[in-house]
């Protein structure tokens, strides 16, 4: 069965408002899900703090002809 | 499985690229904050000296600029001010741009302290005229231009490919050591030695001084004048104009939400003004009559940055443009009058009049705090929040509500400082131009008057390190319609 995704669009904003954006919605991640951000940058503050508080993330540049890039994250484990 | 929002048609430059807290770079490319900060409030420190030294001698800008306290004055500027927070900057941007760490925090946090000794050194002799002393803090401030060099190429290293902002970089470092060794060869052309070869001399030291003296009878063949003028491009043009465009190409798309607009124009603009610096360091230098051409191959390069950077403000997909943007964007302006003062001051057979000496001081006022100055504040309003904010906040996000970058310093300060620089600019070079010393004393008084304001709101963006405002998170919201949807 596919995982939930939770889809975060925080182009369009001042930095450090995206990273704020996407660690709140990490907050409430149910287990199992996946939180896809799109960012008009690529999100390097954003990692450190993916593995100190228990996800794995991976940013890339967006996929489907879009600007920006995607971040997919998970919880480790 | 959706996609999570509309689509646009903007085209992305950046080469694909993945990063990943599951990959090789878990501790992520930004260095420790404090860090660049410590350049940044060094910078500070030093272009306040530098003002309240004006203000209390205006004479000193009412006369011809060749004298030791305008030559020392012009250091706590640039070196002080200018470069201290152009290698903060570096530190913070460079990794951050390449998505790698910084080759060494370790070595960086010994250039600190090793350019602010010898800044200091410097100044201090400048002062007093004492060429020695002058050498000595000069080949500490080349250890730690070296030290600075050899850090950011080895980051540089780790990256392969060349993008036009790397680019930029390596040609600032050039010039930052092409600069660094004409003003250690200026030094050493303006000192005397003795040595008593008849008594057992150390061959190294006997070897530094033939180096020494074989470069004081090289640079006895051209004009003094032309000199320092030359070694004064190398560093206004080749360095901190340059890093200005560099860093332009990265932040202010970044900053208004855009893209750069035509690489092959932004490429074209850094190789002219490389090719700009070069010519005319070597045409000021031999007083050449090609003086116009090598000011029009610079003026060229200058002018395709600007087109770029208006290429990129025109297609920004952010509509407001902050007080910072607007700071940086005025100093550019200036760039345009500082390159038809240099293109019209370039002319061959133009006598030096008390007049025309003015105007070439105006020249390098204009460079220095026009251009380079006001460009730098601006930008210190978009970094130092997000530094301080960084530092106090990352911890919190997701637990506490935390401060938005502008709530964290008086927008209303901010403008009435960038307009008492304006008026501070316009008033200080009428008084130039007059060579008029109460004329110059307040227009410094006004540049005085705007960093009170500046020091102000950097005081309160820094107390968020003492005390931070944290408040307690809003209950979430379910996602409906907002940023958060989900699917399966």
């Amino acid at each position: 069965m596919a995982a939930d995704v939770i889809h975060l669009d925080a182009r369009g904003l001042e930095p450090p408002q995206p990273m704020i954006r996407i660690v709140e919605a990490l907050e409430a991640l149910p287990a199992g899900a996946e939180l896809h951000a799109r960012t008009d940058r690529n999100p390097v503050h954003l990692h450190p703090f993916l593995a100190e508080r228990g996800f794995l993330g991976n940013s890339t540049a967006a996929p489907d002809h879009e600007y920006g890039f995607l971040t997919i994250i998970r919880r480790a484990g | 499985m959706n996609t999570a929002s509309s689509p646009s048609s903007v085209a992305r430059a950046d080469a694909p690229r993945s990063s990943g807290s599951a990959g090789p770079r878990l501790d992520g490319p930004v260095p420790d904050v404090t860090l660049p900060l410590r350049f940044v409030l060094f910078g500070i420190f030093s272009l306040v000296s530098g003002i309240v030294m004006l203000v209390a001698r205006p004479d000193l800008l009412a006369a011809y600029h060749y004298n030791q306290h305008i030559v020392a004055i012009t250091h706590v500027f640039v070196l002080g001010f200018l470069l201290s927070i152009v290698s903060g900057a570096m530190y913070q941007l460079v990794p951050i741009v390449l998505e790698t760490p910084l080759h060494s925090e370790r070595l960086a946090r010994w250039h600190f302290v090793v350019h602010v000794v010898s800044v200091t050194g410097m100044v201090a002799m400048f002062w007093v005229w004492n060429m020695k002393q002058l050498g000595h803090f000069g080949s500490g401030l080349a250890l730690g231009a070296a030290l600075f060099s050899w850090n950011i190429i080895r980051t540089l290293l780790r990256v392969r490919g060349w993008t036009v902002v790397s680019f930029g970089i390596a040609s600032v470092l050039f010039w930052l050591g092409s600069v660094v060794i004409a003003g250690l060869a200026l030094a050493a052309a303006k000192s005397t030695y003795e040595l008593n070869e008849s008594s057992g001399v150390n061959p190294l030291l006997a070897a530094t001084l033939n180096g020494l003296r074989a470069a004081q009878s090289f640079l006895a063949r051209f004009e003094p004048l032309a000199v320092m003028h030359s070694h004064a491009h190398l560093g206004v043009l080749g360095v901190f104009i340059l890093v200005t465009c560099t860093i332009a190409y990265r932040l202010v798309p970044m900053f208004v939400i855009g893209e750069m607009q035509n690489p092959r124009r932004a490429w074209t603009s850094l190789w002219l003004i490389n090719a700009g610096t070069a010519a005319t360091f070597l045409a000021v230098l031999n007083q050449s009559p090609l003086k116009p051409v090598a000011g029009l191959i610079s003026a060229s390069g200058l002018l395709l940055y600007g087109l770029e950077l208006h290429a990129i403000i025109r297609n920004r997909r952010r509509k407001t443009l902050d007080w910072g943007i607007r700071m940086f964007l005025t100093s550019q302006s200036l760039l345009g009058v500082l390159v038809l003062l240099g293109l019209g001051l370039s002319r061959p057979g133009i006598p030096l009049t008390p007049f025309s000496g003015q105007l070439e001081t105006t020249y390098g006022f204009l460079a220095i705090l026009g251009v380079a100055g006001l460009a730098i504040l601006g930008m210190l309003y978009k970094i130092v929040p997000f530094l301080v904010w960084f530092a106090a906040y990352s911890r919190q996000i997701g637990r506490t509500r935390t401060p938005a970058l502008h709530e964290m310093y008086s927008t209303r300060l901010q403008i009435l400082g960038g307009g008492s620089w304006l008026a501070g600019l316009a008033v200080t070079i009428a008084g130039i131009l007059a060579s008029h010393p109460a004329c110059i004393r307040a227009g410094t008084l006004l540049l005085a008057a705007s960093l009170v304001t500046f020091a102000f709101n950097i005081a309160r963006i820094l107390g968020h390190l003492v005390h931070p405002q944290l408040q307690p998170i809003a209950p979430r919201v379910p996602a409906s319609g907002g940023p958060l949807r989900t699917t399966t």
